[in-house]
C-alpha cells in the first residue's frame, strides 16, 4: 500500500510536468490536451466488478435472507399430531427451504416408491428371461422342438449321419 | 445480566421482530418399521431394498447413540481434568460397552456394506461361537 501512495506522490508533480512538456512540444491547435497519465484501468475494473458483485448479488442476497428470517422466521419442532400427514416442506426448519421444496424438490416418499416399483419390474423380466434361456439351451441340446434350432427333415437325416459321426470321432480322439 | 436494561444484541430480535412472526411447526420424519432381512424370501429384491434402507437408517440412529455417550464421557473429563479417571469411570465403562456392541454389529463391513453382509456377519459369528466358545475366548485347536 505504501508503494502505490508514493507512486502517487511521485506521479503528480510528473503529471503535471508532463502534460506542460507535452503542450509545448506537440504545439496542439485546440486548448485540449492529452493528459499522459499512469494508468487506472486495474483500479477501475476492480472498483467495477465490487459494485457488481456486491450491489448485483450480495446485498439482494443478503437482504432477501435477512428480511425472510425477521419478517416469517424459522418453524418451531414440534410432534406430529395424532392422524395427520404433514407435507412434504413441513419437515424442514428454514422458510426458504421449505418454498424450494414445495416448489422445485421431487417427493422422497414418491421416488421411494417408484424404485421399489422398478426393481420389481425388472425382476419380474430377470425371470422371465432365465426361463426364456433355459428353454431356449434345452432346446439347442434335445434339437426336438420346432421353434428354435429347427432344422427341415430333409437335412434331419444327414444330421443324424453327421452326429453320429462325430460320436464315433470322439470315442476314438476324446482329446480333440 | 440486567435484562430490565435493553442489551443491543438481543433486544431487537426479542422485542421487536419475534412478537411480529407467526409460529409454524416443523417436524421429524417418521418411518414405518418395515420386515427385516430373516424375514424376506432370498428372491425377493424389494423386501431386500426395504430391509437395506431401515438398516442404513439404524446404523445411522446407532452412530448418533455411540457418538453421544462418548460425548458425555469427554464432557465429563473434560470438566474434571486430573481426576478424570476417577470421577467419570461410570460413563466410561457405558461408553466403552456401546462402542463394542456397535463394532460388534456394524464393525469390519466394507464402505459398502449392505444388510445382506451385516446378517452373514452375525451368522458366521455365532457358528464360531458354537464351535470354539465366546468371543474372546480364543480359537480351538483340533484335537
Amino acid at each position: 500500500m505504501t508503494v502505490l501512495s508514493v507512486l502517487r506522490a511521485v506521479a503528480g508533480p510528473a503529471r503535471l510536468a508532463i502534460t506542460h512538456n507535452s503542450q509545448q512540444v506537440a504545439k496542439m491547435s485546440d486548448h485540449r490536451a492529452m493528459n499522459i497519465i499512469p494508468s487506472r484501468f486495474q483500479w477501475n475494473k476492480f472498483k467495477d466488478m465490487l459494485h457488481l458483485y456486491f450491489v448485483g448479488a450480495a446485498i439482494p442476497l443478503l437482504a432477501g435472507i435477512g428480511i425472510t428470517n425477521m419478517m416469517v422466521g424459522p418453524a418451531t419442532l414440534s410432534e406430529i399430531p395424532e392422524g395427520y400427514v404433514p407435507r412434504e416442506d413441513e419437515y424442514y426448519k428454514s422458510p426458504i427451504t421449505r418454498f424450494l421444496v414445495r416448489n422445485f424438490t421431487r417427493n422422497e416418499q414418491m421416488e421411494y416408491e417408484k424404485k421399489m416399483q422398478y426393481i420389481w419390474e425388472t425382476e419380474h423380466k430377470r425371470q422371465l428371461r432365465l426361463i426364456e434361456k433355459r428353454v431356449k439351451k434345452l432346446m439347442a441340446e434335445r434339437g426336438d422342438y420346432k421353434a428354435w434350432y429347427y432344422t427341415p427333415h430333409i437335412a434331419r437325416k444327414y444330421q443324424r449321419i453327421v452326429r453320429k459321426e462325430t460320436e464315433e470321432l470322439m470315442e476314438r480322439r476324446p482329446a480333440a | 445480566m440486567n435484562w430490565a436494561r435493553p442489551c443491543t444484541v438481543f433486544w431487537f430480535p426479542e422485542r421487536v421482530v419475534v412478537p411480529n412472526r407467526k409460529e409454524y411447526p416443523w417436524y421429524h420424519r417418521s418411518y414405518n418399521r418395515v420386515p427385516t432381512i430373516d424375514q424376506c424370501y432370498t428372491d425377493d429384491p424389494v423386501c431386500f431394498f426395504e430391509a437395506n434402507e431401515q438398516w442404513i437408517r439404524d446404523r445411522q440412529v446407532d452412530r448418533e447413540i455411540v457418538n453421544i455417550l462418548r460425548q458425555r464421557w469427554r464432557d465429563c473429563a473434560f470438566y474434571e481434568g486430573v481426576d478424570a479417571p476417577v470421577k467419570c469411570v461410570e460413563l466410561q465403562k457405558i461408553s466403552e460397552d456401546a462402542e463394542t456392541n456397535f463394532f460388534i454389529k456394524y464393525g469390519d463391513l466394507s464402505a459398502y456394506a449392505n444388510v445382506k453382509d451385516c446378517y452373514m456377519k452375525q451368522k458366521h459369528r455365532m457358528l464360531w461361537e458354537r464351535r470354539h466358545g465366546p468371543v474372546g475366548t480364543g480359537m480351538k485347536t483340533e484335537q
